[in-house]
């Protein structure tokens, strides 16, 4: 047994109990996140190229539209189906990361209402499930970067840095989305919407560079402009990284995660009757 | 000098209901502009303290609605209360709505590891007596077979073989003394009666007023959220029990 002292007055503290939550229950975390990913591996035929066939879809329409009619001017003389498959692939992992994680909660209800589980565990679990499932994905890229030549630099390995920093981004909004989901269930529409316009924001088929400069500074105050050009950095090469993007990177995972840890546990006594 | 297992002091709990349902966004910004937005407050529990020490089997009786299974959940922490505080020693083990998390497409030893996890215990714990609760439940047979093709009777059985696989310092009971078919109603209670003879404390809710009375060291009645009686399990019920006869039903 984990618990072996329970005062209702210790869950009002926010943040100061939710990291030990969390470490308590790291073997529930750890059995959601296998069953999350084997449930979707496993239990189809097309099994691993099912989740990636959105993105590699995505791409091979965009590869054929951009990259033959258009022809942007990719930073570093990158093939622009390394540009853009990276870019696909991390605002997918952005987007199923936030959706899984907002919902978790609302999902589990029938769990939440019956036995005592740290809600957080499932939201967690689900933005830890999307970035597992990302770095499996990034295989088809590393493929491609052999392919056309461009090779595989060894800062791949510090490509855990920035789906980190992506993990505790997602995790954050997703407690902020799932806290309103048990409020109004037309929020995670809502946070749809949201993210495709994010997603146009952030340079993944196209260049900073065709932007007007004095529109530029839209894309700059995304943070996902600063996690694409990391992780292309990293996982590439000459992506035109520079310092401040790492900064704002890291800087705004923390500040979102813990907004969104405390919020979310201020505010949980009030939802957990509604669900 | 020793600490009650459960104590319980001015425990109060608020259900919010709004009268205009409200779902979404659009309709909240609606009745919010026009000033429609009206809540009911209603006080599932009200002002409830009491004590349970360590090896006291204490039942709470009253009727539906009373808000005893509020209580329970309370107690087992799934619920915060709104006012007051609950304080718990010792490993607890809700044997509330058992079966909570059960996954159809999963095997019976999958769910037999998740649903212990969830109670509270780590996996490689559930792994290894994964077995030992199936044979218990008579399904070693079925074990590695998915969910859906269990029927009602075989799932009450591993939720509750799952549930009581443990050596819990508190026991927080609703109606589950016995579940599935004669034979095994009878090791299930049993079983129950073990875990309660073996010295757990025990908070204990049911209908049935004859458990109440054979296994209650002290009851407390419950009516509307509020206690109206605490004492020995015999003159509470004889109490309640004047009550509802006497009520025109």
């Amino acid at each position: 047994m984990t618990t072996n002292y329970y005062d209702s007055d210790s869950a009002r503290r926010p943040l100061a109990s939710e990291v030990s939550n969390l470490w308590a229950h790291r073997g529930l975390i750890r059995l959601i996140v296998t069953r999350d990913l084997t449930v979707r591996y496993k239990r189809s035929t097309l099994g691993i190229w099912w989740t990636l066939l959105n993105p590699l879809l995505t791409t091979g329409v965009m590869w054929i539209v951009f990259g033959n009619f258009f022809r942007f001017e990719i930073p570093g003389d990158t093939p622009y189906i390394v540009y853009l498959l990276s870019g696909i692939l991390l605002i997918t992992y952005f987007a199923q990361a936030v959706m899984a994680s907002g919902s978790a909660i609302v999902n589990s209800a029938g769990i939440l209402t019956k036995v005592y589980v740290p809600p957080e565990v499932f939201s967690v679990s689900a933005a830890i499930a999307a970035s597992v499932n990302f770095m499996i994905s990034l295989a088809i890229l590393l493929v491609i970067q052999l392919v056309t030549g461009v090779g595989i630099p060894w800062t791949v390995v510090l490509v855990p840095i920035p789906v980190l920093a992506m993990l505790a981004l997602t995790a954050g909004l997703g407690l902020l989305i799932a806290a309103a989901a048990v409020h109004f269930f037309d929020v995670l529409d809502l946070t749809g919407v949201a993210i495709q316009l994010v997603s146009y924001l952030t340079p993944t088929f196209y260049p900073i560079s065709i932007v007007p400069e004095r529109f530029q500074w839209m894309i700059n105050i995304n943070p996902l402009y600063s996690y694409l050009t990391v992780f292309r950095e990293l996982v590439y090469g000459n992506a035109g990284a520079e310092w401040w993007m790492w900064g704002y990177m890291l800087l705004s995972a923390l500040v979102v995660l813990v907004v969104g840890v405390y919020l979310f546990s201020r505010s949980w006594r009030r939802l957990v009757i509604l669900l | 000098m020793t600490e009650p297992a459960i104590s319980a002091k001015g425990v109060r709990l608020e259900y919010r209901l709004s009268r205009a349902n409200i779902g979404s966004i659009k309709e909240f910004a609606i009745k919010t502009i026009k000033r429609e937005m009206k809540y009911e407050s209603l006080w599932a529990l009200d002002d409830v303290s009491f004590e349970v020490a360590k090896g006291e089997v204490f039942g709470i009786i009253g009727p539906n609605g009373a808000g005893k299974s509020t209580l329970m959940k309370i107690m087992a922490r799934v619920l915060p209360p709104t006012e007051g505080r609950v304080i718990v020693r010792g490993s607890v083990a809700p044997m509330i709505e058992l079966g909570a998390g059960f996954n159809m497409d999963l095997t019976g030893f999958e769910n037999i590891v998740m649903y212990g996890t969830l109670l509270g215990r780590t996996p490689e714990r559930m792994r290894e007596r994964a077995w030992g609760i199936a044979e218990w439940a008579d399904l070693i047979d079925f074990i590695d077979v998915p969910l859906r093709s269990y029927s009602s009777g075989m799932l009450a059985r591993l939720a509750f073989a799952v549930a009581t696989d443990i050596e819990p310092d508190v026991l927080v009971v609703d109606e589950v003394l016995s579940v599935g078919d004669a034979a095994f109603q009878i090791r299930s209670g049993e079983r129950m009666k073990n875990l309660i003879e073996r010295g757990a404390s025990v908070v204990i809710v049911s209908h049935a007023l004859g458990t109440i009375s054979a296994l209650a060291d002290r009851a407390m009645w419950l009516d509307h959220g509020k206690t109206l009686m605490t004492g020995s399990p015999l003159e509470v019920i004889d109490a309640y029990e004047r009550t509802v006869e006497g009520s025109p039903s």
